[in-house]
């Protein structure tokens, strides 16, 4: 990756989780293909421990949000029941 | 008294009234016999509690649109009659559709020949899924068990996903149109994917998703499709033409979102991964490096540490070869030395021998070298005689080998 591209990529955590996730993966089969000098590999490196680390964090942290665009959501009926029998 | 008839004449008049019977009856095929030979197919209808023998013509099997099998529900019209020979009654079918179920089963069967026809389920034209949806849209009834399921069951392996709810009624006459309406509501959404589900329910209750104008709406989808309906074996027209097929609503949730803790797995091998590319070019550029610094060390001093052994082998071949030459050299040196001392004149002289020298410092060794009155000096070991001859005798001559010296120390 040239200096350009290097300025032009996304501060980690304005990615989306997929964006963030392919990322990772190039960066692992980059690391994996051993064919970078070994400033850029560390560079690399750096970058993914980054990656990990936010996605970790969003996987941890994230509460799902529920939006109803159409109908009325009825809350569980059956929920003592559905505990007990499970 | 009635005439008494014959066994012909009397099934004659059964057979005559039977015939007026025209009825139209349900019954499930329980016995089938349909070989090549025969000219009509053999089969029972049954319910519970009756059995009814019946035959079809092969001219009336012909046209029918199903082919016969046993435990098949049908509504079998046609006109009781009576086979003389046997004295058996049997009901002569004259049209057969599939009955309930049956038929509604046969209804989606053609209307799945006929998508199937136009495309609809062709493998090539299902879409992949998002595979991190950031938005999910669930359409399915806002009543019920399973879409508390599909909630819960996103929830736990992607809480990053929003899900839209779009709550249609999901049974019913209108219940396609509406959830033709959900399916619009939900692409005109942020939705990436569309989970349409329902619970499970009778084959009549989930009619609504044999719907062919919901088909073809599901397949015009600009969004993939996941479809999770009824139970395991079910298998609606919109399952055929959704883009994924799962069995059930929570299969389906579990088909559009990736599991959290898989994921958490699979950085946990990424970040191995990466780690250890990384140390392995390290340790390949320290090997390289280490190699190096040794070539380097071979490289330039490999001449002079040939030299240097050689010259060290030299010279110590030398030493050892010069203690051993000199030894005997030492030795010879030693013996001439004492040898010499003996042979000096001037141990002689301490003997009490003595030299004459003439004028001219030549040693006198002999009686004619020398004249009367003649100046000799005479060496003796402590000083020198300034002599003058007065007379010379001529005397034998020494012999050498023979002599005896004054004093027995030879070597």
């Amino acid at each position: 990756m040239s200096e350009q591209e290097e300025q032009l990529k996304s501060p980690a955590d304005e990615l989306s989780f997929r964006e963030a996730s392919e990322e990772l993966e190039a960066i692992v089969r980059e690391l994996e293909g051993n064919q970078l000098e070994l400033e850029e590999s560390l560079k690399r490196y750096e970058r993914g421990i980054g990656l990990l680390r936010i996605l970790r964090g969003r996987l941890t942290e994230a509460q799902q949000k529920l939006t109803v665009l159409l109908g009325e959501l009825e809350p569980e009926s059956d929920d003592v029941i559905d505990t007990t029998l499970s | 008294m009635t005439q008494s008839l014959s066994v012909s004449q009397a099934l004659a008049l059964a057979k005559g009234s039977l015939e007026q019977i025209n009825v139209t009856i349900i019954g499930e095929i329980s016995e089938l016999s349909d070989k090549p030979g025969y000219k009509a197919v053999y089969f029972t209808l049954s319910d519970s509690d009756a059995a009814l023998s019946c035959l079809m013509w092969r001219n009336v099997q012909r046209q029918l649109d199903v082919e016969l099998r046993r435990g098949m529900l049908v509504e079998a019209s046609g006109a009781f009659t009576v086979y003389a020979a046997k004295g058996r009654m049997n009901f002569d079918v004259k049209k057969l559709r599939l009955a309930g179920e049956g038929e509604l089963r046969l209804k989606v069967a053609r209307l799945a020949k006929k998508l199937e026809a136009q495309g609809l389920m062709d493998p090539a034209r299902k879409r992949p899924l998002p595979p991190y949806p950031t938005s999910i849209a669930l359409i399915t009834s806002p009543r019920g068990k399973a879409i508390h399921d599909v909630i819960r069951t996103l929830r736990r392996r992607y809480p990053l996903a929003e899900v839209l709810v779009v709550g249609v009624p999901v049974e019913g006459a209108t219940a396609p149109k509406q959830l033709i309406e959900g399916l619009r509501v939900a692409q005109d959404s942020s939705a990436e994917v569309i989970l349409l589900v329902r619970g499970g329910g009778s084959y009549e209750d989930l009619m609504p998703f044999n719907d062919e104008e919901l088909a073809q709406a599901i397949a015009a989808s600009a969004l993939p499709v996941v479809t999770g309906i009824g139970h395991e074996p079910d298998n609606s027209i919109a399952d055929m033409v959704a883009d994924l097929r799962a069995s059930t609503p929570t299969a389906a949730a579990e088909r559009v979102v990736p599991d959290k803790s898989e994921l958490a797995a699979s950085l946990a091998r990424m970040e191995a991964s990466f780690t250890r590319s990384l140390t392995a070019m390290f340790e390949t550029h320290a090997l390289r490096l280490d190699g190096a610094a040794q070539r380097l060390q071979q490289a330039f001093p490999l001449k002079f540490e040939r030299d240097r052994q050689r010259i060290a082998s030299l010279a110590s071949r030398l030493a050892t070869l010069g203690s051993k030459s000199l030894a005997p050299f030492t030795a010879f040196v030693e013996l001439n030395a004492a040898r010499l001392h003996d042979l000096s004149p001037l141990s002689a002289l301490a003997r009490g021998y003595s030299i004459s020298y003439d004028q001219d410092g030549h040693v006198v060794s002999s009686v004619d070298a020398v004249k009367s009155d003649q100046q000799l000096s005479v060496r003796l070991v402590d000083g020198s005689l300034a002599c003058t001859i007065k007379e010379k005798r001529h005397e034998k001559t020494l012999d050498i080998s023979q002599a005896t010296y004054p004093e027995e120390n030879h070597v």
